[in-house]
């Protein structure tokens, strides 16, 4: 088991540093850095020697070494629009985006899980189908679009939610949480809201699909046949089978929820990585860029390694019940 | 069950403070799409920064309203004789932020800071030799030639306090990581710096000791970027924010016909033109003739211009808002040539029997390089230029891209027309002149892409920069005026608008540098 | 086999689902309004001359002001709103097919070989699995456009936008084809027919093909129609982050991204007209997903 994780990890590395030699090989062509960082009357020479001093001149080889010696170090290096040490700025971010992804799972998981049982067990229904067919026609709209049209639902017509931001932060520690202040779960709701309706749905089919299909199995009509009371059977039985795969599935869609995130922080100018993200490709801020992406990196190595530890420790169960 | 008795005359005394209190604290928070990226009023010469820190900092003269050049830290100014230079005259009794004062000092060591190295200021000051410290209150700027605009020049030279920097080891701007001066302020200004969180948010209080008599009543002022536009409209029109600048042209109408919502529309002091390779042998995204360069022919030229109906892409993409250009400079400026002040006739026709003049009555294809999120609607602009003169037959084959790389393709010459916009730091017209038209250097014609060459404007550059005679100038640049007209070096479309949006109590002042002054805001 | 689908239960349970019939017909609809699209569309909107400014701004036919030549009105730049997402539709379809049919490819293939030879290979396929996810869809689709640009002519890098897009769409949905194919292998290779045909010499590749292929096209054809969906709606998040199309060839993606500029100003059918069409496609196509899950899966029958 720990010679499992120890391969794993030192393949991790691997995938850090191949994410960012492909990053750090295509940065060049994502735009000029030094005409974000100056002005209109900045000579060609002042821009030069901007450009040498930052060591943009230096061969690819050398500014790879450089950016992975530094990392290993623990020195993220400085962005090249604000000079703020990266390592802050990601304290700072790296927080907003988790809140936003955790709850954003969550309100999945918490709705999706019910829908799913509840469409699974009453598949005719009038209910069941308008749940259906109302979140197909939610993850079939463009994020950006939901995000957008919520915004002026309840930020501007009711008047409900904030509009953007994060609302009142707290500070523990250098963790910067917005869980603890009213403000800050009103600004949460439609965020975590927009970034969660396709995790929901996912979650809430997939929820279905396994139940419907357990609950049709041998083991579930032998249970019938044995004369357990058909809400044991519902609840103990087909939920427990039903989990297994779907909470796989979900640690890798928090991989995903990572990955919208960039769209619903830009709507909503939710101070995350994902708008630092966006911001450091609009300002072509290469560090920045090159951080967010090894960060990234590590954070579906992480998921990753705890799904498939997750699987390798549930496996045998699953084996030992297919023979049966 | 004790009471403390109050006495009565602290209780006289507490009602008769309670009736003189100032009026209710207005906390006014504003929005932009971009966020300042520091604090250091030396480090960016771009309109973000500046703008704000104009709140903050302050210099030796500074611009009013109707962008007249007024005095600031300097009560008086004059000029040396025989041009040798500037005499300013301190204010006096003045304190920075922090309590020290300021003096000649401070603004010596904020000119040896703006021309050091990791300076983006530093052109400002290329015309001048020396700054020398006469005395407490009076400070010498010895140019190397004439230079009757120099006052005007560097407006938005700011001045710290020497002593701070030294103590802060922020005596030069930072240039790869930030320096005490990237997030702390120091000035004179009308606003003090109460905290600042990069891309999130900036808090500003008001300067108690400021030496001016405040117009505003703002008690805070909090800025943040939003970049999302829709976003910002929904956050003005929730009532979060009080000011956004700019918001779409499209929701200007939206926006007025709301209850409690009001939108200033003014004019920018930017240009919107389209520039030619005139140093381009042939045409580089041509799908048929690349053996040439059609542009090099003047006729060819001024049938693009003629072909341009500016007025419509006024109405319908710029919804009225824009107003047609003439030359490089908007109306108003400084050195505008009345006498050139008609754009080339919208004469499809025309320019179809001179494009048949120029030997190409089939018309040709060629490539339109054009910013995708530089200027307002900058790549609806470019479609309909390209539409426009696909009706001539001349068939343009946009590439539209963000401005992030866009500079970068120009400078690699790799484009056969492309749009720009100019908004001259002088407001005045030898700024464009300088960076625009004059043959490539060094130093001059850096903005000049297409290598537009004109030996008579070269020599006049310098005589322009240093005539004392205001008809005399006016005279010259008339001259380069109509040059750069028969010429059509450019074809100035159109300037730009400034779309200002805010709640309906509020009231600013607009300045077409886009500076947006919290001193001028007033809060009913 | 084209004969055992047509007697299969699959036709009989489909005639009988009218939501599945209701999906069919509107997919199939657009699909062939998006493929004959030059010859059914009024104009052809990506044809520069032929349309004006000043029809700019045009609304539906069933509103005041509007012109009959432009059914669904006309966007800021005077183009025609029926032919222009008759034309994106087009557009967006065919990258999210093309992108699809890469992604299945080499998700297909690599998963297979992963799963089949394991060890080594496997780690290193699920290791560039890695990298690929953690790649986001709009970085992957930016550097590559970033390199066509830096390496390519001039000339050429225009056209490529479509293969940029499209390759940029593939690589991100390459992954999810690749641990099914990988996961059903797994399942697979231990079944008596696999272990037959190992003894009997056959070659690994034939295997693959002939013996396990054929049992994971359910499972595949899932995940086609979901992925499908989610490349068109993908092609949309990038155009809106700014890396997608250019707006004189837009798919319904860019038209949406253009058309969000018209959220609040009054010609809302630049924005709507799109995204209507874009949901009610994505829908008809999820249903169809939906139903050939069911269809596939023995036990819910």
């Amino acid at each position: 088991m720990a010679g499992f994780i120890l391969k794993r990890l030192v393949q991790s590395i691997f995938v850090m540093l191949a994410v960012a030699f492909l990053a750090f090989s295509l940065f060049r062509f994502v735009g000029d850095p030094i005409s974000q960082m100056t002005g209109i009357e900045t000579t060609a020479a002042d821009q030069e020697r901007l450009r040498e001093e930052l060591g943009l001149n230096d061969p690819f080889f050398k500014q790879f070494a450089r950016f992975t010696g530094d990392i290993l170090h623990g020195d993220f290096g400085y962005s090249f629009r604000t000079r703020e040490p990266i390592g802050d700025m990601l304290l700072t971010r790296l927080p907003a985006t988790l809140e936003l992804g955790t709850v954003a799972l969550l309100i999945s998981l918490i709705v999706g899980i019910p829908a799913g049982i509840y469409t699974a067990l009453n598949p005719r229904g009038v209910m069941s189908q308008s749940i259906l067919i109302g979140t197909l026609i939610g993850v079939s709209i463009p994020t950006f679009v939901i995000g957008i049209l919520l915004i002026f639902l309840f930020g501007v017509q009711l008047g409900w939610l904030p509009t953007y931001g994060r609302g009142g932060t707290v500070e523990i520690g250098w963790w910067r949480s917005s869980l603890f202040t009213i403000e800050g779960w009103r600004s949460l709701v439609l965020p975590a809201l927009t970034l969660g309706l396709f995790q929901l749905t996912l979650t809430m089919r997939l929820v279905r699909a396994q139940m419907m299909e357990v609950m049709r199995t041998d083991h579930i009509r032998f249970a019938i046949a044995r004369g357990v009371p058909w809400r044991s059977i519902r609840y103990r039985h087909a939920l427990s089978n039903t989990m297994i795969p779907v909470i796989t599935i979900i640690g890798l869609q928090f991989g995903g929820v990572i990955a919208f995130s960039i769209v619903t922080e830009s709507v909503f100018q939710w101070p995350g990585m994902g708008l630092l993200f966006l911001e450091s490709i609009r300002f072509v801020d290469i560090p920045v860029m090159s951080v967010y992406l090894v960060v990234i990196a590590f954070f579906f190595v992480l998921v990753n390694l705890l799904v498939d530890l997750l699987y390798f420790a549930i496996d045998p169960r699953l084996r030992v019940r297919e023979s049966t | 069950m004790f009471r403390t008795k109050l006495p009565t005359a602290a209780l006289a005394v507490s009602a008769t403070m309670l009736c003189a209190l100032p009026a209710k604290a207005e906390t006014f928070r504003w929005a932009g799409t971009t966020d300042p990226q520091t604090m250091d009023p030396h480090a960016v010469n771009a309109t973000p920064e500046l703008s704000f820190l104009n709140n903050v900092y302050e210099g030796l003269v500074r611009r009013g309203p109707d962008m007249g050049v007024q005095p600031s830290l300097a009560t008086s100014w004059e000029a040396l004789p025989d041009g040798a230079g500037w005499r300013f005259s301190l204010r006096e009794n003045v304190t920075f932020h922090d309590g020290a004062a300021f003096n000649a000092d401070d603004v010596v060591f904020s000119y040896e800071r703006a021309i050091s190295e990791p300076s983006d200021v530093k052109s400002w000051f290329a015309n001048v030799a020396e700054v020398v410290k006469v005395d407490d209150n009076t400070v010498d700027f010895l140019t190397s030639a004439p230079d009757p605009l120099f006052p005007g020049s560097i407006a938005n030279f700011m001045i710290l306090d020497a002593e701070w920097a030294a103590a802060n080891d922020a005596e030069v701007p930072a240039r790869d990581a930030e320096n005490h001066a990237t997030r702390n302020t120091n000035g004179t200004g009308p606003f003090v710096l109460t905290s600042r969180d990069p891309g999130i948010r900036t808090d500003l209080s008001p300067n108690e000791t400021w030496w001016d008599t405040a117009e505003h009543k703002l008690s805070e002022a909090i800025f943040t970027p939003i970049g999302n536009p829709a976003t910002g409209l929904a956050a003005l029109l929730s009532g979060e924010i009080d000011f956004i600048s700019p918001i779409p042209l499209q929701d200007v109408e939206q926006v007025e016909s709301r209850e409690g919502f009001k939108v200033l529309t003014g004019l920018e002091t930017r240009v919107i033109m389209l520039g030619f390779g005139h140093d381009h042998d042939v045409l580089r995204y041509s799908d048929e003739t690349t053996d040439e360069n059609p542009f090099l022919d003047v006729r060819v030229r001024q049938a693009v211009a003629q072909a341009i109906d500016v007025d419509t892409i006024n109405r319908v993409i710029m919804r009225g808002a824009a107003e047609p250009a003439s030359q490089l400079l908007p109306e108003g400026l400084s050195g505008f040539s009345d006498e050139h002040a008609m754009r080339p006739e919208f004469d499809p026709e025309a320019a179809q029997a001179l494009l048949a003049e120029a030997g190409y009555p089939d018309g040709f294809s060629f490539g339109l390089m054009c910013p995708n999120d530089r200027y307002i609607n900058d790549e609806a602009v470019c479609r309909a230029v390209a539409s426009m003169l696909a009706r001539i037959g001349v068939e343009a084959n946009v590439n539209a891209m963000p401005v992030r790389g866009y500079w970068d393709e120009l400078r690699a010459d790799n484009f056969d027309m492309y749009l720009l916009g100019w908004s001259p730091g002088t407001f005045d017209a030898e700024h464009p002149i300088r960076f625009l038209t004059h043959t490539p250097t060094e130093r001059l014609g850096t903005w000049n892409f297409g290598g537009y060459s004109s030996p008579r404007i070269d020599e006049m550059l310098a005589p322009i920069q240093q005539e004392l005679d205001p008809e005399a100038r006016q005279a010259m640049l008339e001259e380069v005026a109509g040059i750069l007209q028969n010429d059509v070096a450019y074809v100035p479309l159109y300037t730009e608008p400034l779309i200002w949006a805010m709640q309906e109590n509020i009231d600013v002042v607009q300045r077409p540098d886009n500076f947006f002054m919290l001193r001028w805001v007033d809060v009913n | 086999m084209l004969r055992r689908l047509v007697r299969s239960e699959g036709v009989w349970l489909f005639s009988r689902s009218p939501a599945a019939i209701l999906a069919a017909l509107v997919t199939v609809a657009i699909v062939a309004g998006a493929l004959f699209a030059p010859w059914i569309a009024p104009t052809d909107p990506y044809d520069l001359s032929s349309f004006s400014l000043i029809d700019g701004l045009l609304p539906p036919i069933w509103e005041d002001g509007s012109d009959a030549r432009f059914l669904l009105g006309t966007d800021d730049q005077g183009r025609d709103m029926l032919s222009s997402i008759l034309y994106g539709a087009r557009l967006s379809l065919g990258i999210a097919a093309i992108a699809m049919a890469v992604a299945l490819v080499l998700g297909l293939g690599l998963g297979l070989a992963a799963g089949y030879f394991g060890g080594r290979l496997d780690a290193i396929v699920m290791r560039i699995a890695d990298v690929q996810l953690a790649l986001p869809a709009i970085l992957t689709a930016l550097l590559i456009d970033g390199i066509s640009r830096g390496i390519l002519p001039r000339e050429l890098h225009d056209d490529l936008r479509l293969a940029v897009i499209t390759l940029a769409i593939a690589l991100s949905l390459w992954v999810n084809f690749a641990r099914t194919a990988r996961a059903s292998v797994f399942v697979e290779r231990n079944k008596d027919y696999v272990s037959a045909a190992i003894m009997m010499g056959q070659h690994p590749v034939r295997i693959m093909l002939r013996h396990i292929l054929p049992n994971i096209v359910g499972p595949l054809l899932v995940i086609a129609t979901v992925d499908l969906a989610s490349a068109i709606l993908l092609e949309a998040t990038l155009s809106f982050l700014g890396v997608g199309l250019p707006a004189d060839s837009p798919s319904l993606g860019t038209l949406i991204r253009i058309g969000m500029q018209y959220l609040l100003s009054g010609e809302w059918w630049i924005l709507w007209i799109p995204t209507v069409f874009l949901v009610v496609l994505v829908v008809a196509i999820n249903l169809l997903g939906d139903f050939l899950r069911d269809l596939f899966n023995p036990s819910l029958r």
